[in-house]
């Protein structure tokens, strides 16, 4: 594998984390394959199968956004991408190399995942040795461990916090709490599973900021969700999984707009598709309330419209 | 259909937890009548379970703290009645389906609380067999609980409460841990409990959209105050709800963006259309 | 996930032995218990041990009968090690024998009964009902809680902390961040589970009525009284009669 990244844009954390992955630093590289997964079977212990023949390709930058209902393998299928998880047949690769020799600490530097439940793994005595206890494993040195801690307090609003317990912490702050510590080692894919079981309205939008300023940064995003209504206006790709199986594989346009699709995944259409089929719109669903207004004026007043491709 | 004595009067409620220097809830004033179907919403930290709390009798005899007011159901002072007694007339629904299922199997679980009440056998045995079969989970009987899904887990739990042919359900954010499919069918399973047993349900939720169609009546509350409490329609049309941490259907966002945002709302994809289609005519 | 939770306790036989009433099982291996205690005959006590095998049998249970007594065997057989050097060779068989039939009578009564069944012996024999819920919530959650430890443990493991390498010390410094959510689930648990039972009216009254009785059949009284003639004949040989 590749040595020091030759490209000085990428932020050097420290000697610990730079040799890892070849692919870090070239941001020069376009459509760079970041997760692969070749004809991946993956068997419970006990035999039953979670993941049956799953093959797709993330490319660096993309916002993935998997459906299904529970126990269509979701989260069966990301834990494989931090090694949490490993193939019973296939290969899994991350960042080029295969997942299967690496443990699940060691991916992680590269593929950070939010869990859906904040409660289990706060243990720290204070927040701010919690957000510290990640950075000090990854091997990060002491000044920069600082500089990530004050980080992740001022952007998440946790300054106040910083000596108190993380037991103390509300639901919703523990939650943001579970964020900031992920991203405060800046990983290069961030895996989001659940984020908005629970969550307020004001929590979701947060989250919703949260995930268009990573990608904005380039970084790769994948979020486990049920919440259709959350996605839509992010109008993520989406992976459609049922029974272990991917069933459909396309734009936000394309599966969620398809609710012969959506059927077959259990999964319910978001209100704005249900009503652009209603109201016989074909080629391109709003994706906010904005567009939807935007169309039914034109509609009403009968303006021709060129088809509309997805943006 | 509802008559006119309420079934459940909260009167100046107001409540610290113990040790603490905040008022959870402050001076709260409702009245439900029997057959509503009732959302109760706000942001996390609003008071709405502490409020949900308050009306089967874990505040204040499972939770200290300093107590105002009063909460009568059905004729009974809720802090001068044993939680015994309370919970014949009001079922609780916790939001976590593992933590209210004891038992090692479904039906000796769901039988928990006729055990306690020292019902004879016999009878046990017979309201179980029928709930179960009215919940569709006969077939589960025998199986212990961490074999079951969360969806599962859910009716357990709910089947659990009913076997106690109690008056009103209160249900703390049933649908959190479920799928939308598996959600929907939950709340379908509310609204027929309601149709069959006369029930007045009580729910907290976040999220607006599966639930707003069998919602009567809509409490938003604000830190420990109830700042809305009116038919669900009413308060969409006026108020941003989302400010109060409630999540609006899309459907709901776009009617007011168009100003459709009256008594008549539309609710759900359907209704809009129905109203576009009358409003281009 | 759920494959390590399901046969865990909740194996439910249909032979013999596990048809019989409860008691009577727990009569039966008080019985086999007592008088291995008592005998000192090494030809006795392998009486003792081939019945129970016979009975392990016709259970069904002999492979996990077999698992449950491998650290048994373990410690008699150091026992007779002891011995042998201490005593003598045939005091040290008799110590051997006799540890391993006590040990063996009070295993095959829990292999055959179901935690269900416990609970309805806790409450028959007049235990106070929160000691029984202690019991009984106890075993329901082992499950659940193997099922948080292994979520724990991959949430962790997501921080890079490396729980499969290290040596001794570090290993144990690694379960404190396992530990400590765990044991704070488990608490939170707790409360929870407090509020919902007091919720179903629990405690309304000292002694709850049960959706199953126990009943005593006919079989169950004839092998109870199979079971009291043979101690009593047991004891006699044990105290009385000198059989090597």
């Amino acid at each position: 594998m590749g040595e020091d990244s030759t490209t000085a844009e990428h932020e050097v954390k420290s000697s610990a984390s730079t040799t890892i992955f070849s692919t870090f630093g070239k941001k020069d590289t376009k459509e760079i394959e970041i997760v692969k997964f070749d004809s991946v079977d993956y068997s419970h212990p006990s035999g039953v199968a979670a993941l049956v023949n799953v093959s797709l390709s993330i490319t660096r930058g993309e916002f993935v956004a998997v459906l299904g209902t529970n126990g269509a393998g979701k989260s069966t299928l990301v834990r494989h991408i931090n090694g949490l998880l490993k193939p019973t047949h296939g290969t899994v690769s991350v960042f080029g190399e295969s997942t299967r020799e690496r443990t699940s600490a060691f991916l992680s530097r590269g593929v950070g995942m939010v869990f859906q439940n904040a409660n289990n793994q706060l243990f720290a005595q204070t927040v701010r040795q919690e957000l510290e206890f990640a950075l000090k494993n990854f091997g990060f040195d002491r000044q920069t461990i600082q500089d990530r801690v004050e980080w992740a307090l001022n952007t998440f609003s946790l300054k106040e916090y910083v000596d108190k317990p993380p037991m103390e912490l509300s639901g919703g702050e523990k939650k943001r709490l579970c964020i900031a510590l992920v991203l405060a080692w800046d990983p290069e894919i961030l895996i989001l599973d659940e984020p908005t079981v629970g969550q307020d309205y004001e929590q979701k939008a947060l989250l919703g900021q949260i995930i268009m300023k990573l990608l904005g940064e380039g970084k790769t995003v994948m979020v486990v969700t049920h919440d259709v209504e959350f996605i839509w206006p992010l109008q993520p790709r989406v992976i459609l999984m049922s029974q272990g199986r991917i069933i459909a594989d396309g734009s936000s346009q394309e599966i969620l707009g398809n609710p012969a699709v959506l059927s077959k995944g259990d999964v319910l259409p978001p209100q704005l598709v249900e009503l652009s089929r209603l109201l016989g719109w074909k080629n391109y669903y709003p994706k906010d309330v904005f567009e939807a207004e935007s169309r039914i004026i034109e509609q009403r007043y009968n303006i021709r419209v060129p088809d509309r491709k997805e943006t | 259909m509802t008559s006119d004595e309420p079934l459940i009067r909260v009167k100046d409620l107001s409540f610290k937890y113990l040790g603490t220097t905040r008022r959870v809830l402050d001076s709260v004033n409702i009245e439900i009548f029997p057959k509503e179907i009732v959302l109760v919403a706000g942001h996390s930290g609003s008071g709405k379970s502490t409020l949900l709390r308050a009306l089967n009798g874990l505040i204040p005899h499972h939770h200290a703290g300093d107590y105002e007011g009063s909460v009568v159901i059905d004729g009974l002072t809720v802090a001068n009645t044993a939680m015994s007694e309370l919970a014949r007339k009001v079922g609780y629904i916790f939001q976590n389906p593992d933590n209210q299922i004891f038992m090692f199997t479904v039906e000796r679980d769901i039988a928990f609380g006729l055990e306690n009440l020292r019902v004879p056998p016999p009878e046990i045995r017979k309201s179980v067999d029928t709930i179960m079969d009215s919940l569709g989970i006969r077939h589960l009987a025998l199986r212990p609980p961490h074999e079951l899904s969360d969806g599962q887990k859910q009716r357990v739990a709910i089947a659990g409460v009913i076997a106690m042919r109690p008056k009103i359900l209160i249900l703390d954010e049933p649908t959190s841990l479920l799928d939308p499919f598996t959600a929907s069918s939950m709340i379908g399973l509310v609204s027929d409990l309601r149709e069959r047993f006369g029930m007045t349900i009580l729910i907290v939720e976040h999220r607006l959209d599966l639930i707003l169609r069998i919602v009567t009546r809509m409490i938003i509350l604000d830190r420990g105050r109830v700042v809305f409490n009116d038919a669900p329609r009413a308060i969409l049309s006026e108020v941003d709800v989302g400010r109060y941490g409630v999540t609006e259907p899309a459907i709901v966002r776009l009617a007011k963006l168009m100003g459709l945002g009256d008594n008549n709302i539309p609710i759900d994809p359907g209704s809009m259309a129905h109203r576009l289609e009358l409003a281009s005519s | 996930m759920q494959w390590i939770a399901s046969g865990f306790l909740f194996s439910r036989g249909q032979t013999v032995v596990h048809r019989l009433d409860p008691r009577v099982r727990l009569a039966l291996a008080i019985a086999l218990f007592v008088v291995s205690l008592a005998s000192h005959s090494i030809v006795e006590l392998i009486g003792i041990i081939a019945l129970i095998l016979a009975l392990v049998s016709v259970a069904k249970i002999l492979r996990r009968f077999s698992r449950s007594m491998v650290f048994t065997a373990a410690i008699t057989l150091i026992a007779f090690v002891i011995y042998y050097f201490v005593s003598s060779p045939l005091n040290a068989l008799t110590f051997a024998l006799r540890l391993l039939a006590v040990i063996a009578s009070t295993s095959v009564f829990f292999l055959t009964t179901t935690p269900d069944e416990l609970e309805h012996m806790m409450r028959w024999m007049k235990i106070p009902s929160d000691f029984v819920m202690i019991f009984v919530i106890a075993v329901r959650f082992v499950p659940v809680i193997l099922l948080d430890s292994i979520q724990i443990m991959d949430a962790q493991r997501s921080r890079g902390l490396e729980l499969d390498k290290g040596n001794f010390i570090q290993r144990i410094r690694n379960t404190i961040p396992v530990l400590v959510p765990l044991i704070a689930a488990s608490l939170n648990r707790s409360l929870d589970l407090a509020e919902a039972m007091d919720s179903r009216a629990y405690g309304a009254y000292p002694r709850p009525t049960s959706l199953y009785i126990m009943k005593l059949s006919l079989s169950d009284w004839l092998v109870f009284s199979l079971i009291v003639i043979g101690t009593a004949f047991g004891l006699y040989i044990a105290l009385f009669v000198h059989l090597l």
